[in-house]
């Protein structure tokens, strides 16, 4: 699986970003430079978990409200700003489903539930696609967020945890987890 | 409720996305917010003080807008009540106001972003009646023909009228200037390309004057730019937009060579040695002479305090009769009691734990120590097994013993004060020569005070007469060879431009700089800043909002120049090259000294 490397940054960028933090914890006029840089990621992440484009939106620019105003508040752990405007995007998903339930869907490619079959050593045909929905749609929400960030949007185990706030290798270990219990349910497909 | 799934999801443009990312929104937004939540918080509210200040607040903004109101309605009685010749003069009146209007905005829109790089204005006088012709350093001319001013009201101004006039020709002018170059035509964005831009204004005695309508002023702009794909421009400062006019009529004008040359390396040199001289009087000023004087005063406080100095002798004092002890004290530990022969030390009335039995009992240890009054009394300390007594004791005499020791004391007295007297006029002595000495400097000091302030106003008007030749000679240094005449017909005083629009570059290489200093790596966080395009005579200004807007040509030669609170910082030709082709968004700047103070130190900073 290929998997995106655009959370990687050097300690050059990061140090960058935290310049910039700490300039728009001044002045929030300066926070420009990271809105510009992260908008088009946390829009994506928000509208892969939304039935429609202007909720999406709208959250994506809720998302930037809440981190300006908490800017003082952020601390820097060593790792891209994005885990932190994912973790603020996740918790304002979170609560609109709460009270919205038919605002949240799940967007896949054919390509990602192929690969969900190869992860767990199973054939893949069309025919299966509506019972992997149905198999998917049956797991908790945690582990259907698992499913998300790694098999649909190729997500690496580190930008994993750092969404979550847990460890790369609890990360890891709910991943086995989740591949176990896919790879039982898909077995009884075939029979 | 199941959440849907959808397989294949058309996904949304890169385009869409871009066109809902509106950072001034969300900054607008997040004002807002601010504001709310400070409107909210009820322990702000709480405050009597806060309530008192606001109530007071209140009123005064109340009486403030009547006041204004009232003031506001009799101002417009008074325009009205005015006799306004024709519908045109009438028209212009209101042209006029509006143009005024605009100078107050201008403050904004056209800002300077330091006060120590400016471009002067040339100040003339024309005689209203008469008209004439200005001819500027650059071999500009203005051509005013008679009776083309006319005051607020549309009437005829009668005598000289100012003109206040200047130039803009290359990048350095550009930023100094605090022009915006940007121009926007029908919503699209471009930038200004300048053969040429000048700034015109009328006054007479402080008052603005208005050009008449129906006349222009015909202004003939030397350029270092002969060809002709230039416009003419107008920077309407209300629209905060420049305003087409029409193509740019130019002469080329090769064979002119007759402005006057200057040396900038003899002025330089002149400044040079004349910031020297200034430097040196500054420090004798400052720090040489005022140290002489400090030196003087040392040495004569040290050769005061060396002056021997007289011990007053000890008072010998008579026995009262109260109780006395004999003691052996020594005269090693107390050299005061060797004047006292047959000195005994009497208890002090003071004393009230004394009793006689004191005198019968034979004590284990007997110290004698200073009393509470160094050399007047002393301190007895009395053991006997756990039992201590401290009594406070007087040296006194007896009879012959006292007599003998005052008359020893009397001749040590007199001694004594002949040594005072003679240590009081040797001080006096010191403190004379002292002042005398120190007198010298002072003067000394005058003397250069004054010629340091005679010689700094004196390298302020030079410095101030080198700029404006210095900015005409580094005009007609520019370009001899492309040196054209751009004519204009001024109907409006402000800023005129000689302009080719260039589109923003959408292919360029977009970047958000981070700029740090060369000698720390400090990070800035700038006010402003200016993209330097080498390649034409360009310049992008960018305001904060803008800086993660910022595009260059990656082929081209670059500079960026950054104001943070009237400080200066410039990122050269071969730093931003540097930092371009690493592909890195870290650009260093140094600060521009103090000295570089001035246009053209500011110009030769940029490389241009």
């Amino acid at each position: 699986m290929a998997i995106n490397s655009h959370y990687h940054h050097t300690s050059d960028q990061l140090n960058e970003e935290l310049v910039i933090i700490e300039a728009a914890k001044i002045n929030p006029e300066r926070f420009g430079p990271l809105y510009n840089k992260y908008y088009k990621q946390i829009f994506n992440y928000v509208y892969q978990r939304s039935e429609d484009k202007d909720t999406a939106f709208d959250l994506t620019g809720q998302v930037f409200l809440k981190a300006l105003t908490n800017l003082n508040n952020y601390q820097f752990k060593g790792v891209p700003f994005a885990s932190w405007l994912y973790r603020i995007a996740h918790n304002e998903l979170m609560q609109m489903f709460r009270t919205l339930k038919d605002k949240r869907s799940i967007n896949a490619d054919i390509g990602d539930l192929r690969f969900i079959c190869q992860e767990t050593e199973e054939p893949f045909f069309e025919e299966y696609i509506p019972a992997i929905k149905q198999l998917l749609l049956q797991l908790n929400s945690d582990d259907l967020q698992m499913v998300e960030l790694r098999f649909f949007e190729k997500r690496p185990f580190k930008e994993i945890a750092d969404i979550l706030d847990i460890t790369e290798v609890n990360a890891k270990v709910r991943m086995y987890r989740i591949i176990e219990k896919l790879k039982k349910s898909l077995n009884k497909l075939k029979m | 409720m199941t959440p849907k799934f959808n397989i294949d999801r058309p996904r949304i443009s890169d385009e869409e996305i871009d066109k809902h990312k509106d950072f001034n929104q969300l900054i607008k937004k997040f004002k807002q917010q601010s504001l709310q939540k400070a409107k909210l918080d009820k322990s702000w509210w709480k405050s009597k003080k806060v309530r008192y200040t606001s109530v007071i607040a209140g009123i005064t903004v109340i009486c403030t807008i009547t006041y204004l109101t009232i003031l506001n309605s009799e101002k417009h009685q008074n325009i009205t009540n005015e006799n306004i010749t024709t519908q045109n003069t009438e028209q212009n009146v209101t042209n006029n106001l509006q143009e005024i209007q605009g100078a107050k905005d201008q403050t904004a829109f056209v800002n300077a972003p330091s006060k120590k790089i400016t471009v002067s204005y040339s100040s003339y006088k024309v005689n209203n009646a008469k008209g004439g012709e200005i001819k500027h350093t650059t071999a500009s001319r203005v051509k005013i023909s008679n009776n083309s001013f006319v005051d607020k009201n549309g009437k005829n101004i009668v005598g000289d009228v100012t003109i206040e006039y200047r130039e803009f020709h290359d990048k350095g002018d550009i930023i100094a200037s605090g022009i915006p170059m940007a121009y926007d035509s029908a919503g699209k964005k471009y930038n200004l390309e300048s053969a040429g831009m000048f700034d015109i204004k009328g006054s007479q005695n402080g008052e603005p004057v208005f050009i008449k309508p129906g006349k222009d002023l015909k202004i003939e702009l030397a350029s270092a730019n002969d060809e002709d794909r230039f416009n003419q421009y107008y920077l309407d400062t209300i629209e905060r937009n420049w305003k087409y006019i029409k193509k740019d009529i130019i002469n080329s004008n090769k064979s002119d060579r007759s402005l006057k040359e200057h040396s900038v390396s003899a002025n330089q040199q002149n400044k040079n040695s004349t910031s020297q001289k200034i430097e040196k009087l500054k420090n004798e000023v400052e720090i040489v002479i005022p140290r002489k004087i400090d030196s003087v005063k040392n040495v004569y406080t040290k050769k005061a305090d060396a002056l021997p100095k007289a011990k007053e002798p000890a008072k010998p004092k008579k026995s009262t009769g109260r109780p006395t002890f004999k003691i052996d004290a020594s005269t090693n530990d107390f050299p005061e009691l060797a004047a006292f022969d047959n000195a005994v030390f009497e208890v002090g009335g003071e004393n009230t734990n004394y009793t006689k039995d004191m005198h019968e009992i034979t004590w284990n240890d007997v110290k004698i120590t200073q009393g509470p009054q160094k050399g007047v009394n002393y301190l007895l300390t009395l053991t006997y097994h756990k039992r201590i007594e401290k009594l406070i004791m007087y040296p006194v005499l007896n009879g012959a013993d006292f007599e003998k020791a005052l008359k020893k004391y009397e001749q040590k007295f007199d001694v004594y004060q002949g040594l005072v007297e003679k240590r009081e006029a040797d001080e006096k002595r010191l403190m004379a020569e002292m002042e005398a000495k120190q007198k010298i400097y002072l003067a000394e000091l005058q003397k250069k005070k004054d010629e340091y302030a005679k010689e700094k106003s004196l390298l302020e008007a030079k410095m101030q007469a080198q700029e404006t030749n210095g900015l005409a000679n580094n005009f007609s240094n520019m370009s001899n060879q492309n040196r054209a005449t751009r004519i204009f017909n001024v109907t409006n005083f402000g800023v005129y431009n000689s302009d080719c629009p260039h589109s923003i570059p959408q292919q360029g290489k977009s970047v958000t700089p981070i700029f740090v200093l060369s000698v720390n790596d400090k990070p800035l966080f700038p006010d402003i800043i200016y993209l330097v395009d080498h390649n034409q005579n360009m310049v992008f200004n960018y305001a904060q909002a803008d800086f993660s807007k910022i595009k260059y040509n990656s082929t081209g030669i670059n500079s960026f120049v950054v104001f943070i609170k009237n400080k200066m910082y410039l990122c050269n030709k071969n730093a931003f090259k540097l930092t371009a082709n690493n592909s890195s968004n870290i650009f260093t700047v140094t600060e521009l000294p103090e000295t570089a103070d001035n246009l053209i130190d500011f110009k030769k900073a940029l490389e241009i």
